[in-house]
């Protein structure tokens, strides 16, 4: 484990439960619905997505350039009820131990490292790759659910949302009076904040657009790597997402970059604040591989 | 009638399709939050929207995605669709059963429903559930005079009440107000010729400084370096012309919603500002054209 902060919190009122779901398979919209999305340009494509057991893809790789829609790295899983899909959704924290209890890696341990939304809403598990072809699509995956309630002592104006106690702890912050910064690898511009907007900020994610590559380039936000501490600029994300100047979000890659318009890599927004309260600082090395010690 | 605007409405197909008048439905629970948190619960979706008309305000309602006018739609899902993608703004729509039989109104918006305009006496007489049926006439709308303009939900009687002017290539829209790309957000997740984007509301202070609290339901609107050919992003040097739909919401990425019209290249769509446009006016709903 990386070195741990002293930022002081309500952790030990925290309750820890469990909560599980089975491996996503990957799916389409039934026939005789087209197999094409459409890309920003009106081209159709045809893409793996979000869903099932990505091999090659793990969090700490990056997040631009695969042939893909919007792709989970490592394990997704889901519950095929709606109302525990959303108790697994909202209440697993990235951060939070997973284990594989059914199939051929039972007893496996792994990180949750993001979610998704509107669309596919399922919790994205990093499991060493090794263990990962062990594995069956409707293994089920238990998760140490504990992070939903976590407070910062002294900062009662930044509201945490869906991250462990431990990954909290791992993270690099400068604290002063009134205000707290956290290291993030980059900051993202409001007028790149896009799909997610509006939509719930209890799980799910929040995309960056990334419609205009030039802009992109000279931003060098297309350098981004899954895993990454993102900052999104003038973002309330308290009660649903939406603009505010002033305030801020900060979050993790959690998926990685796709065509279509409107999305680009899905971040899962991790703490907020809507006025000042909550700053961010230029640390290049802060992704859950190191944060947490992800096994290779 | 600009003549250097040639249109292709003779290739558009005039189509029936219907829908029923909605009743307002909830969420369990019910409650939509401010920013801040507070639930309050609100009037404004579904069903006969008596006192709230397009050319009307679209913030200061105590409501929230007020929808004005009649909302309507179709039980069967894909049947639904059709009214979604068929149906375009200026459409005329008809009464065809109940005590209001007859009576004839005008596609407004499309929102979760079709949201239609009729006058005040013909909503006394209608009641949840009456059919109304829409003759759709739009959807391939083109410009063969400006070919790389894409036009969406735009029926030809809107088309030739937007009052483009033409300069060179450039096709010009007067919109009542422009919006800045950062604050458009609920609806980036959907495909841009379904529903609408709402503007982000909730910087208040934003609001009353760029004048965008003085919008009102059917105010054309103009957006520069957005894309909203398939799905709405950012993009440099592109440009949208919309329509406001529907009213302001309390909720945290939403507010007013902002319809997708026309979207093209900066060099050849643009837009310029005269406060009064708006489809209450220009379609004839609400007084002269």
């Amino acid at each position: 484990m990386t070195q741990q902060n002293s930022i002081a919190t309500n952790e030990v009122d925290l309750i820890a439960v469990s909560v599980a779901g089975v491996v996503a398979h990957p799916a389409f919209p039934g026939l005789p619905a087209e197999p094409y999305r459409l890309a920003n340009d009106g081209t159709p494509f045809l893409l793996p997505t979000y869903g099932g057991i990505v091999y090659n893809v793990s969090t700490g790789d990056r997040a631009f350039g695969w042939a893909a829609d919007c792709i989970h790295p490592g394990v997704s899983i889901y519950q095929p009820d709606d109302n525990q899909n959303r108790g697994l959704n909202v209440f697993a924290c990235v951060g939070n131990r997973a284990r594989v209890v059914t199939g051929g890696a039972a007893g496996t341990t792994g990180v949750v490292t993001g979610k998704s939304g509107r669309f596919s809403e399922q919790v994205i598990v990093h499991i060493a790759p090794e263990a990962r072809t062990r594995m069956a699509v409707g293994d089920q995956v238990l998760i140490r659910a504990e992070g939903v309630g976590l407070s910062l002592t002294h900062h009662p104006g930044v509201t945490l949302k869906g991250i462990s106690p431990g990954l909290l702890a791992a993270l690099p912050v400068r604290e002063e009076e009134g205000h707290v910064a956290f290291g993030v690898t980059a900051q993202i511009p409001a007028h790149l904040v896009g799909a997610g907007l509006g939509l719930t900020s209890e799980g799910g994610s929040l995309h960056m657009q990334s419609t205009d590559r030039e802009l992109l380039a000279e931003l060098r936000l297309d350098q981004l790597r899954l895993g990454d501490l993102v900052a999104l600029e003038d973002t309330d994300s308290r009660y649903n997402h939406g603009y505010l100047r002033g305030a801020r979000a900060i979050g993790v890659v959690a998926s990685t970059d796709g065509p279509r318009a409107g999305y680009g890599p899905g971040i899962a927004i991790l703490m907020t604040a809507p006025a000042g309260q909550l700053g961010s600082f230029e640390s290049p090395e802060a992704n859950l591989v190191q944060l947490l010690d992800l096994e290779d | 009638m600009n003549e250097e605007l040639r249109w292709n409405f003779d290739e558009l197909v005039d189509m029936a399709v219907t829908g029923q008048v909605s009743q307002p439905a909830m969420r369990r629970g019910g409650y939509v939050h401010w920013p801040d948190g507070v639930g309050v619960i609100l009037p404004g979706m579904h069903g006969i929207t008596y006192n709230a008309r397009v050319g009307d305000r679209a913030f200061g309602w105590a409501g929230d995605h007020v929808e004005p006018g009649v909302s309507i739609a179709n039980p069967d899902e894909q049947a639904d669709y059709a009214l979604h993608y068929l149906s375009c703004i200026g459409n005329e729509a008809e009464v065809v059963t109940g005590l209001a039989r007859g009576a004839r109104g005008v596609v407004t918006g499309e929102h979760a429903r079709l949201l239609v305009d009729f006058p005040p006496e013909v909503l006394e007489e209608m009641t949840i559930g009456d059919t109304v049926q829409v003759r759709t006439r739009g959807r391939g709308l083109r410009l063969l005079s400006h070919p790389a303009l894409e036009f969406k939900q735009t029926s030809p009687f809107l088309a030739r009440a937007l009052a483009l002017e033409t300069q060179g290539n450039k096709v010009t829209c007067p919109v009542a107000m422009e919006l800045p790309p950062r604050i458009m957000g609920s609806g980036a997740e959907l495909n841009a010729e379904f529903v609408d984007q709402d503007l982000m509301s909730g910087d208040r202070a934003l609001m009353a400084e760029l004048g965008i609290d003085q919008m009102r339901l059917g105010d054309l609107i103009g957006i520069r370096n957005v894309d909203h050919r398939f799905g709405r992003s950012y993009r440099d040097g592109w440009v949208a012309i919309c329509l406001c739909i529907h009213g302001d919401s309390v909720m945290t990425g939403h507010g007013p919603g902002i319809l997708t019209l026309i979207t093209g290249p900066a060099d050849l769509l643009d837009f310029h500002i005269e406060p009064e446009t708006n489809i209450a006016h220009s379609l004839g709903i609400r007084g002269s054209a």
